[in-house]
């Protein structure tokens, strides 16, 4: 037994021991990825990461005052021209301002009115009536005194009073150029630097009244360009502050044409030369490849803005940017994120 | 005369069947704490292996091992891609946060994060769901430890939560995990969320996951992210032997594990070259009775040996099916799982044995060859 039984059974031991190696032996096959990563387009490359910007740059709009807003023209997505209402702050207190100053501007322009058209015609006839009294009274007064001279034999008057009848004949005198002096006054109208003061009165009440109007102008936000409106987070009835703010109240560009905004590491800002063609994928579709023409780089080296959005990063590098242009109609929205690889020369 | 070399090992069947359990045991104590210690050191690299899809590890230069990282700026994953010969680079965050169940279960997991357009890296041998699920908000696929620790003796379901950081995550994927080091939960969710699962660090990338172009080996490909990054770049393999090495020269581990072998490897040599001493020497009176009749030195030492071989062969047949035995019953078990008999074990254990067996049957040999046959005739 033991002559053949030890050997069968170390061979047997044998084949389970070899059989449970050979199937146990880890297997490290290597697999493709989930989803095709962007891969190197260039024989000599440099790797970025770009966003997708309006033509224009993305503008934020802002507006000079803050208010109240009552009316918004329009909706992200809209296509607007330039010039075109996006939306309203309320504006009762400048309405109700603006009919004040118009009444003002109202009262000046009467009040100049009236000085032009002076003399009234009703004023002259009592004025000339009272000119040809005092000439009747002066005529009377001389005929009185006349008649005193007249006698010749002066002891059948007093003296006394043929000197008062001389000077009444004096005071009519003086009171008909008065009456006279008074009609020539009315007659001449109104003096020349009143009516300049009530012109520049009625101009000055006109400015308010204009100031007024350019401040209500401003409660209406307009599109500063032909564009898209790509962002909209104002609506009625919300307190719209002026200035920049971290979320902008409507965000607009002109994306006709997308451009890419592309963050050069500064360690390989060296490497990429102005004219450089470039190539972008969007994220979770590599396989299509969109081809970026250059655009220019901004000569300005800026620290790279993170985009986990956390305020309190400090910056460990600088970035350069280059802008690229998209082909119009490339399937890609601004604000989206690109892998691009930017030729550096060199054969592939 | 084989024959009769056969005939008399196995006519002292006590010797014969001591000499075989010593080199069984011998065998199975080597290749069993051989299996435990590379099991160990495997584990230690289970994370790097479990990757799949990537052959190259960037990270930082002063990095030791895997599970103490230094994390690189966002912007050195567009570095590594414009390096020549590099087809795609990925990012990999790797953390250990706190998950929380919400009966109050807590443990600190290996968190994963796969670049967020590509899962590069996620596990594929999944239990329940697919990599793709992790693109769903919140996504967290776990591992069968995890699974069972926070949800014991449950079965497989998705959709079951966690808390990560204050952030609650829905298990959409169970899978087989390489068991790591600690034997850690391992979860895996994309970068851009695995990012907010820990506490707040300026930068948090982990490594870069390079492809090699084709027709460009991977070193050269490491050696060219080196010169143009200065970032160390390694293979998946170098990677895992420099964690390796970390342990080794740093834990108590193979020290502990080299005494066992060394034990086993003395006791295995010493008990069957003793056994073998004595069997030569009983049977010093039949070999010299062998010499009488003109039988050559070389023929008794192929005599000696052939017994040698056949006392080697069955009793690591023997042992090494015991250690494959050990490893097929401890298989089911979550906890031990990742130990593996290697074939490079049992292959050594093999040549140890052969040795242990040959140098036993070499010091008896010398007596036989000095022998006088005229030894057969006296008392």
């Amino acid at each position: 037994m033991i002559k053949y039984g030890l050997p069968i059974f170390a061979a047997l031991a044998l084949t389970f021991a070899v059989i449970k190696i050979v199937h146990t032996q880890p297997v490290h096959a290597k697999l493709m990825p989930p989803a095709a990563p962007p891969s190197a387009v260039y024989a000599n490359q440099v790797g970025a990461v770009g966003l997708v910007e309006a033509e224009s740059e993305n503008i934020a709009i802002s507006l000079p005052v803050p208010g109240l807003v009552t009316r918004v023209d329009v909706q992200a997505g809209d296509r607007v021209r330039k010039g075109a209402r996006l939306f309203s702050l309320d504006d009762r207190d400048l309405q109700a301002e603006l009919a004040l100053r118009q009444s003002s501007l109202a009262l000046a322009e009467t009040r100049l009115e009236k000085l032009a058209m002076s003399p009234r015609p009703e004023d002259l006839p009592p004025a000339e009536a009272k000119v040809r009294e005092s000439e009747q009274l002066y005529q009377d007064t001389a005929v009185q005194l006349n008649l005193m001279e007249s006698v010749r034999d002066k002891r059948a008057i007093r003296d006394e009073d043929l000197q008062r009848r001389r000077l009444a004949v004096k005071a009519a005198e003086a009171r008909l150029d008065q009456a006279k002096a008074e009609l020539a006054l009315l007659k001449a109208g109104t003096w020349k630097p009143d009516l300049d003061i009530a012109r520049a009165e009625v101009l000055e009440a006109r400015r308010q009244v204009e100031r007024v109007e350019a401040d209500l102008s401003r409660l209406v936000v307009t599109a500063p360009i032909a564009g898209e409106i790509l962002q909209c987070k104002v609506h009625p009835g919300e307190y719209a502050q002026a200035g920049p703010l971290a979320q902008p109240l409507i965000l607009m560009g002109a994306t006709a044409r997308l451009n890419v905004r592309a963050d050069i590491d500064e360690q390989d800002a060296w490497r990429v030369k102005s004219g450089a063609t470039a190539t972008g994928t969007v994220r979770g579709n590599t396989g299509d490849r969109l081809p970026l023409h250059f655009v220019r780089v901004e000569p300005y080296v800026i620290p790279k803005r993170n985009l986990t959005g956390d305020s309190t990063e400090r910056v460990d590098t600088r970035v350069l940017q280059v802008i690229f242009a998209l082909d119009p109609g490339a399937r890609v929205y601004a604000g989206q994120q690109l892998d691009v690889f930017v030729d550096a020369g060199g054969q592939k | 005369m084989n024959f009769v070399a056969v005939q008399m090992l196995i006519g002292d069947r006590a010797k014969y069947l001591g000499l075989i359990f010593a080199v069984a045991f011998s065998t199975f104590l080597m290749s069993h704490q051989s299996t435990i210690f590379a099991g160990i050191m495997d584990r230690t690299t289970s994370q790097i292996k479990d990757i799949k899809d990537a052959s190259i590890w960037v990270m930082d230069p002063k990095t030791q091992y895997f599970d103490e990282v230094k994390a690189l700026t966002d912007d050195d994953v567009y570095r590594v891609r414009g390096v020549p010969g590099v087809e795609w680079a990925v990012p990999l965050f790797k953390g250990l946060p706190r998950a929380k169940a919400f009966d109050g279960n807590f443990r600190v997991v290996n968190m994963m994060g796969v670049d967020d357009a590509t899962l590069v890296g996620a596990p594929r041998d999944l239990v329940l769901g697919s990599p793709e699920d992790l693109r769903k908000p919140d996504a967290v696929l776990v591992d069968r430890v995890g699974y069972e620790f926070f949800f014991p003796k449950q079965p497989y379901v998705l959709g079951r939560t966690l808390e990560l950081n204050d952030h609650r995550v829905t298990i959409q994927g169970i899978f087989n995990s390489s068991a790591p080091f600690q034997n850690l939960p391992v979860f895996y969710a994309r970068y851009s969320q695995a990012l907010t699962y820990v506490g707040r660090e300026r930068n948090l990338l982990s490594f870069v996951l390079v492809k090699a172009q084709r027709g460009l080996s991977d070193s050269e490909v490491c050696r060219r992210i080196g010169a143009a990054t200065g970032l160390d770049a390694a293979t998946s393999q170098e990677f895992g032997w420099q964690t390796i090495r970390y342990y080794v020269a740093h834990t108590g581990i193979p020290v502990n594990f080299g005494i066992t072998i060394a034990i086993a490897l003395m006791v295995g040599t010493i008990v069957a070259g003793q056994t073998f001493y004595i069997f030569t020497l009983e049977n010093l009176k039949q070999f010299g009775a062998l010499k009488a009749i003109g039988v050559t030195n070389w023929r008794i030492t192929g005599m000696i040996l052939l017994q040698a071989l056949m006392v080697g062969a069955i009793g690591y047949s023997i042992g090494i099916a015991m250690t494959a035995a050990f490893f097929e019953i401890t298989k089911g078990n979550l906890d031990l799982r990742g130990f593996v008999l290697f074939w490079q074990i049992a292959a050594g254990t093999g040549a140890v044995v052969l040795f242990i067996v040959m140098a036993a049957s070499l010091m008896s040999i010398r007596r036989v060859l000095v022998l006088e046959p005229a030894v057969v005739f006296r008392g």
